[in-house]
């Protein structure tokens, strides 16, 4: 854990001093008239003091033995598929529409833990399209068309 | 009106078939969500809030209400029969629940979380009834002053309470006020943060917020390894437990129900940390501490009834004050605000309809969970034997509908998703995603009350001290930062991480 905290409090520290001058140019306004940047400044201030803290425990720590076995690539590669299908998906489900997306996004998810036939995950996939459909749509819900038109 | 007849007026509107059919399916979802290890009670009511749109407030609410009381249920089964709890309050019924499943016990095991859930959830909704009225009229006298000073406490006790360190909790907690800034000012609409794109102009939304952190960090997490999820194998039979069953456990369900209802009202109290507490007192208290962790049915009893309580106790503070106390009343105070109701000490005043339903609704749902539980455990067991890699896919679906489907917005989809992705890699890095989300509602109305209490002031700070109950506050907060005066805390937040590693 002292790695990832080493690592985490710098990502904290960089990003409220970066919303610290994003809340400068705002204006801080005065203590009686706080303006638009007032409390994200302050804010940002004090999450940028305890990201330090937090980099100075993290040096001072030892190190753990490490217990666990490092996770392979494949489990990685497995959730960045999956993220980035899901970022694809939203991107494209305007112009594909709901159905049309739905069914692709859904056969990937189906098929990526096993990634064995693809029969199972076709039917399961368009099962799932078709009923959410369905019911969404009765419950009031309105899905994008798209250039199909369905 | 008094209590009795609000009490009735409550029946009178909850009986009506819409309200009755809606609280029907929320506590049987949230069993579902309960047993169904992958998605929290908070992500399942961000995912069923666009259904409650076309329904009236009083149903949506009621049903909301009904999948969180109802999760507390049902994440037993799976913590008893295969150790996996379904949701983290039901993490320690795990210790006792799985042991007696192992000795051929789980019937009686199931039966005991059952009853004492509906004890404690029944008796919860009475100490509800009685202190939320009072409260709510105690903050009428609240000004920016007292609601900023209870903000502050607030959040305060929030990264005290919750799991992980209490450094990284506060940092979260000031991400989340950080989030709550995104969109136009409050009092001179100027955009903040929107890095020119429209739709940040409203701000961050709750729904893709709290999904994100909860539902697809969630299941990111639990595809990374398939939990292998083995049912011992048991016979299902004696669910009712036996008068020596009773007799052991009915100090600690009574014992699990104040405790669960005084912690339920505390800021990120809720829920994980009532069942812990109970737990651990009982150990203390018990005449065979020893038998703990082999198979004590009080060890199934205590935390079960606490976290039912719990959720009864988590309303008060979000229906007096407007102040939700863990991201499930989160996702009700953001039902509540897109139903067009405020929360907060004008609220039972203003909506009494929907309070005394809502009141009335726990009752019956209650009532409906205990018949549903006991005989339909079968069933549950059966769900149980769904594979996950069929289950994240349908997870993700109903998540990427939910955050659609609000503002018919593909934008909403992406930040969800962006939302996830930052959910998975808090979990990762050993962030706790809940002071988060609670500062990130808090935020803008700690952000008023501060602006509006230093013009009155003039711009001097001392307002916040000089007037009593802000002082008062304040004074616990800076205690509670000084942090030594709860040293009993700190000994619960240790047990719950010694029985993390």
């Amino acid at each position: 854990m002292r790695g990832l905290d080493l690592i985490s409090s710098l990502f904290w520290l960089v990003l409220s001093l970066l919303v610290m001058g994003q809340a400068w140019h705002l204006g801080i306004g005065s203590v009686q008239k706080p303006g638009a940047g007032f409390i994200a400044f302050g804010t940002s201030a004090l999450l940028a003091i305890l990201s330090l803290a937090l980099f100075l425990q993290a040096r001072r720590k030892k190190e753990a033995v490490k217990t666990a076995a490092p996770r392979g690539w494949a489990v990685w590669q497995r959730v960045g598929l999956v993220l980035g299908a899901l970022f694809l998906y939203s991107k494209l489900m305007t112009v594909g529409g709901y159905l049309v997306s739905t069914f692709c996004l859904m056969t990937f998810l189906f098929w990526i833990v096993e990634r064995k036939k693809l029969v199972w995950p076709l039917i399961s996939s368009l099962a799932a399209t078709v009923l959410t459909y369905y019911l969404f749509s009765r419950l009031g819900c309105s899905f994008p068309p798209g250039l199909f038109d369905f | 009106m008094g209590v009795f007849d609000s009490f009735l007026f409550g029946f009178q509107v909850v009986l009506d078939p819409t309200n009755l059919l809606f609280c029907f399916i929320g506590v049987l979802i949230g069993t579902l969500v309960g047993v169904l290890p992958g998605i929290g009670p908070a992500g399942a009511m961000g995912l069923l809030l666009p259904a409650t749109f076309s329904a009236s407030p009083t149903a949506g609410i009621i049903m909301l209400a009904g999948i969180y009381y109802g999760a507390m249920y049902g994440g037993s089964t799976t913590s008893i029969l295969i150790k996996i709890p379904g949701e983290a309050a039901s993490v320690v019924t795990c210790l006792d629940g799985y042991q007696m499943a192992r000795q051929g016990r789980a019937g009686p095991a199931l039966g005991i979380a059952a009853f004492g859930s509906f004890i404690g959830g029944t008796l919860s909704i009475i100490g509800l009834m009685l202190i939320a009225h009072p409260l709510a009229r105690v903050a009428l006298n609240f000004g920016p002053p007292e609601y900023f000073a209870l903000i502050c406490t607030g959040l305060i006790t929030v990264t005290y309470l919750t799991q992980g360190s209490v450094l990284k909790s506060l940092m979260m907690a000031l991400v989340g006020i950080l989030i709550g800034n995104v969109g136009l000012d409050l009092v001179n609409a100027l955009p903040r943060f929107t890095f020119g794109i429209t739709e940040l102009e409203d701000g961050v939304g709750i729904v893709p917020l709290v999904m994100g952190l909860f539902g697809i960090s969630e299941v990111l997490i639990n595809i990374e390894e398939e939990a292998r999820r083995e049912l011992f194998p048991t016979r299902l039979t004696h669910l009712y437990p036996s008068l020596k069953d009773w007799a052991e456990s009915i100090g600690a369900i009574l014992r699990g129900s104040v405790i669960g209802f005084f912690l339920g009202i505390l800021p990120g109290g809720g829920a994980v940390l009532s069942s812990f507490v109970s737990y651990a007192i009982e150990r203390k208290v018990s005449k065979n501490p020893e038998r703990f962790g082999q198979g004590a049915i009080a060890g199934v009893a205590a935390p079960e009834t606490a976290n039912n309580a719990a959720a009864g106790g988590s309303l008060i503070p979000l229906l007096s004050l407007g102040i939700p106390a863990n991201p499930a009343m989160a996702m009700l105070f953001a039902a509540l605000i897109i139903h067009g109701i405020q929360p907060g000490p004008f609220f039972i005043k203003n909506n009494p309809q929907l309070f005394w339903g809502l009141v009335a609704s726990m009752y019956l749902g209650n009532g409906l969970l205990l018949l549903l539980n006991l005989p339909l455990i079968g069933i549950w067991v059966k769900l149980l034997k769904v594979p996950y890699r069929i289950l994240f896919p349908l997870i993700l679906l109903f998540c990427l509908i939910g955050a659609y489907s609000v503002n018919n917005s593909p934008f909403d989809v992406s930040l969800m998703i962006l939302c996830g992705a930052l959910g998975y890699l808090m979990k990762k890095f050993g962030y706790d995603a809940a002071p988060l989300i609670l500062a990130f509602l808090l935020g803008p109305i700690l952000e008023q009350a501060l602006r509006q209490s230093l013009r009155i002031s003039g711009g001097s700070f001392f307002i916040f001290i000089s007037r009593p109950i802000s002082g008062i506050t304040l004074g616990i907060a800076f205690l509670l930062l000084l942090s030594n005066i709860l040293p009993f805390l700190k000994k619960r937040r240790r047990v719950y991480e010694e029985f993390k590693e």
